[in-house]
């Protein structure tokens, strides 16, 4: 028996869990292919161009920290090669699965049919070893996408950047067009990460609070308010550093499978507008990006044209992708610097006009605790303002599931904070102009304008300690399906009961980020949803049959945090 | 006719420690499942509604099936639902002290998933004299009972002369805090009762250096001559530890423990000339995996 997970090789027995470890360990079989990574000076990942795509997924022998491992790439590459699409065309992949477990390929963001999707048990049952899969489908869309395994080996190479080239040529020309894949490595297997998560929460955070740290405080603000800071948390039993799930104790943080010091270079001359491509490939990593010395024009999110929105830093979460312009204001080197969101690395390139060149490349900044907005959301503001005596309207209640009072849920937040203008722990008051979603306003609106007809509320919930993850308190396997009817139009509000970011993506249809009031703000596929905030976005139900929708930490997915959609 | 008498009376008292140790965790515990006092999103006396603790949940709390039609999920075994084995040796340590050297073993292993797992637990200590009695081994089924806390009912059987074999139930669970809480109620055999209560608490120095302070106390409702145990409360251990992780699951440490023996079992162990309090100096490893 192989049941599986999306592509999570799963018994009660733990058999297979021994069978994928095998699997994974015994795999020199192939003769050994360069990492893509040590490419040289290869300024970006290989490339091939539609409609026709063969794509054959192997075993490859890859040393990203030192030690010799087993990746998994697409034709002989980590990242996968770049998928160049034209808007309009009927595309074919042909998918050969070379390894020996089931894989299955997921294009994420386009809106396919079904059988497409490449979920396994939702789209198909996914590629057997040694089969070919043929995914055909018409591209109605353009802009920067991605594709990448809907399994495990996500965490271990299989994923690349996809572009759709407008029919109609896109007015803003720039003179150079990078991909910017940004990940996360890891030398353990990814089954074994999960199970060491599984065991402790806290496996990989060793930014825990100390005792040092407390008489640090004690020094610089007293006894009171140095226990005061802590009171919170440790009745409640959360870590306010709880950041990520996983850290650089076990992640080499990549940049377009280059390691911060093998410095991807990308060539940029002085005058030059370069386009980049950013893609959060990562499978528990959000990265706050910047390029010291140089503004960022964000031009589009996850494909999506937006108004220009010039910045100095963005947030990507795993799933999302954002495109910057810059303009090179001479030739000089200029750092690509993508610090993890828990600060403890970063992956790293350059924007330089020859390959070589250095910039001086910061340090990560101090981590900085989860703010009480974080755990108490809008609780925070109202408190504020009954101590200064003022009437504030009250925020809008959160209706917690009843499945949310039992183990699965170690929190809940019930006066939720809405706002989207919160650039998030770690970025706020930085000094910087950190984007935010306020910032970003979909070119020429919704695509559905009517107004939802009804809301569906999902509380985006967890247990830390348990490293259970879930939606209403309800994992995966416990959970029934969300029904919309075709073609109806329906607000999903989420709610985030948890410390944690979540990266929610909705397969086949998109995400209409809703602002203030209802008002239409962007079209995205994976929306980001800080602790204890409150989200809703618009949704037309015009993809029949079964989706997925998930949160896009690969850990939060395989531990429950999914649901099916049902349109019918 | 008096004797039985008063040997009633003992019986009830210690019976009486026994249900308040319980009591005391039961407390703590059911402080977190029963407060209901304050309806959801009224803000409570520390001002943090009801993101703190578990209160009840309200009447008209949203179903999370609402939004189904009767759609069923299609059925498959997802990775929500595995089951994972583990095994934590939380002290496995050389002992030198005033009852001789020897060794001591605090030891855990589970398998199964997020709300239902076996477990085995077994702890004992073996130095130059007799085996120390609280030298058993369990096999329990834990529950998870709530997001912090769990209840395990099984079997325990001691090692040694005068062993019993035991049912056991009890709980643990992270209090607020972060206070892990273990406390363990037994009935004999022949109907003697006992409890077990640990607690301990992390003290982190550094990420790697972690003090422990462990504690634990053994009751009785009967004395057990052949294992020097008296009746009422037989003992205290207190243990700090420091460890270093050099991994999550590699953590040698030294301690330092102090032991003393109460009431019947302190008279046990003068009339035996053994100290009547221990102290011993501790070397070992935390292990897990």
């Amino acid at each position: 028996m192989q049941p599986e997970l999306f592509g999570l090789p799963i018994t009660a027995s733990g058999l297979s869990r021994r069978r994928f470890l095998q699997g994974a360990a015994a795999t020199f079989v192939l003769g050994w292919q360069r990492p893509a990574w040590a490419q040289g000076e290869a300024s970006a990942p290989s490339e091939l161009s539609g409609p026709d795509f063969d794509l054959e997924v192997v075993e490859l022998p890859v040393n990203f920290t030192g030690s010799k491992r087993v990746a998994t790439a697409v034709n002989g590459l980590v990242p996968a090669p770049l998928l160049r699409m034209r808007e309009g065309d009927t595309v074919t992949l042909r998918v050969t699965n070379r390894l020996r477990e089931v894989t299955a390929i997921h294009w994420h963001g386009l809106i396919v049919p079904q059988a497409m999707d490449g979920v396994p048990g939702i789209s198909f049952p996914g590629i057997a070893p040694g089969e070919t899969f043929t995914y055909r489908f018409e591209v109605r869309q353009n802009g920067t996408y991605w594709y990448h395994a809907h399994t495990l080996a996500e965490q271990t190479g299989l994923y690349g950047a996809l572009i759709v080239e407008p029919r109609t040529p896109d007015p803003d020309r720039t003179d150079r067009d990078y991909a910017v894949v940004l990940s996360d490595w890891t030398d353990e297997s990814p089954m074994q990460v999960f199970l060491n998560l599984k065991k402790m929460g806290a496996y990989y955070n060793f930014a825990q609070p100390t005792v040092g740290d407390f008489f640090k405080d004690v020094s610089s603000q007293g006894w009171s308010k140095a226990i005061e800071k802590r009171g919170m948390w440790n009745r409640m039993r959360m870590s306010p550093t709880d950041f990520s799930d996983v850290s650089a104790a076990t992640y080499t943080y990549l940049m377009n499978g280059t390691p911060p010091g093998g410095n991807w270079t990308g060539i940029a001359r002085a005058g030059e507008r370069v386009r980049l491509r950013f893609i959060g490939a990562s499978t528990a990593t959000f990265f706050d990006v910047r390029i010291p010395g140089l503004p960022l024009t964000v031009v589009s999110t996850d494909g999506q044209h937006v108004e220009p929105v010039d910045v100095d830093e963005f947030r990507i979460g795993p799933g999302e992708t954002y495109d910057v312009i810059v303009q090179m204001p001479d030739d000089r080197a200029y750092t690509i610097f993508a610090q993890s969101m828990d600060r403890t690395g970063f992956a790293r390139g350059t924007l330089a006009p020859r390959p070589g060149m250095e910039a001086e490349v910061p340090r990560p900044d101090a981590p900085v605790w989860l703010d009480h907005s974080d755990m108490m959301g809008a609780m925070v503001a109202m408190q504020a303002h009954a101590g200064h005596g003022m009437v504030m309207t009250p925020p809008k209640q959160a209706r917690h599931a009843r499945t949310e009072y039992g183990p699965t849920t170690d929190m809940r937040v019930d006066y939720p904070r809405d706002n989207l203008d919160d650039p998030g722990v770690g970025l706020r008051q930085n000094g910087r102009r950190v984007l935010t979603y306020a910032d970003l306003h979909t070119i020429g609106g919704a695509l559905d304008p009517r107004p939802p007809a009804r809301e569906i509320e999902v509380h985006l919930t967890g247990n830390m300690e348990r490293f259970i993850w879930a939606l209403d308190g309800v994992k995966l396997s416990d959970a029934k399906p969300i029904h919309l009817h075709p073609n109806e139009r329906v607000r999903v509000t989420l709610v985030n009961d948890s410390m944690m970011t979540h990266p929610m993506h909705l397969h086949r249809m998109w995400s209409e980020l809703e602002g203030a009031e209802g008002r239409f703000q962007v079209r995205k596929h994976t929306i980001s949803v800080q602790p204890a905030q409150r989200v809703s976005f618009a949704v037309t139900g015009d993809a029949p049959g079964r989706s997925a929708f998930h949160c896009h930490l690969l850990y939060h997915m395989a531990a429950g945090m999914f649901r099916e959609v049902v349109v019918a | 006719m008096k004797l039985l008498h008063i040997e009633i009376q003992r019986c009830l008292r210690v019976a009486a420690l026994c249900a308040m140790v319980l009591l005391v965790s039961a407390r703590l515990f059911a402080q977190e499942h029963a407060s209901g006092s304050h309806p959801s999103g009224q803000a409570d006396s520390t001002g943090l509604g009801s993101t703190e603790g578990q209160p009840q949940r309200p009447a008209d709390a949203r179903d999370p099936d609402a939004y189904a039609d009767g759609f069923e999920h299609m059925g498959m075994t997802h990775a929500d639902r595995l089951a994972i084995g583990s095994m934590l040796a939380e002290e496995l340590e050389f002992v030198s002290g005033n009852e001789g050297q020897g060794g001591n073993w605090h030891l855990q292993a589970s398998y199964g998933g997020d709300f239902n797992k076996f477990r085995l637990r077994s702890q004992g200590l073996a130095a130059d004299g007799p085996l120390d009695p609280t030298t058993s081994v369990e096999g329990l089924w834990w529950h998870g009972y709530s997001a912090f806390w769990g209840t395990v009912v099984g079997i325990r059987r001691d090692f040694g002369p005068g062993a019993h074999t035991w049912l056991a139930f009890g709980i643990e669970g992270l209090s607020p805090y972060w206070f892990h809480l273990n406390a363990t109620g037994y009935v004999g055999e022949d109907g003697r009762l006992s409890a077990r209560l640990k607690a301990s608490y992390d003290l982190l120095f550094t990420n790697r250096w972690i003090l422990s302070a462990a504690l634990e106390s053994n009751v009785y409702s009967r004395a057990e001559p052949d294992r020097a145990l008296g009746s009422g409360v037989g003992n205290l251990e207190i243990g700090p530890r420091l460890r270093y992780e050099v991994s999550r699951k590699f953590a040698p440490y030294v301690g330092y423990v102090w032991e003393p023996s109460f009431a019947g079992t302190a008279d046990f162990r003068r009339a035996d000339r053994h100290p009547v309090t221990e102290h011993r100096l501790v070397v070992g490893v935390r292990l897990w995996r």
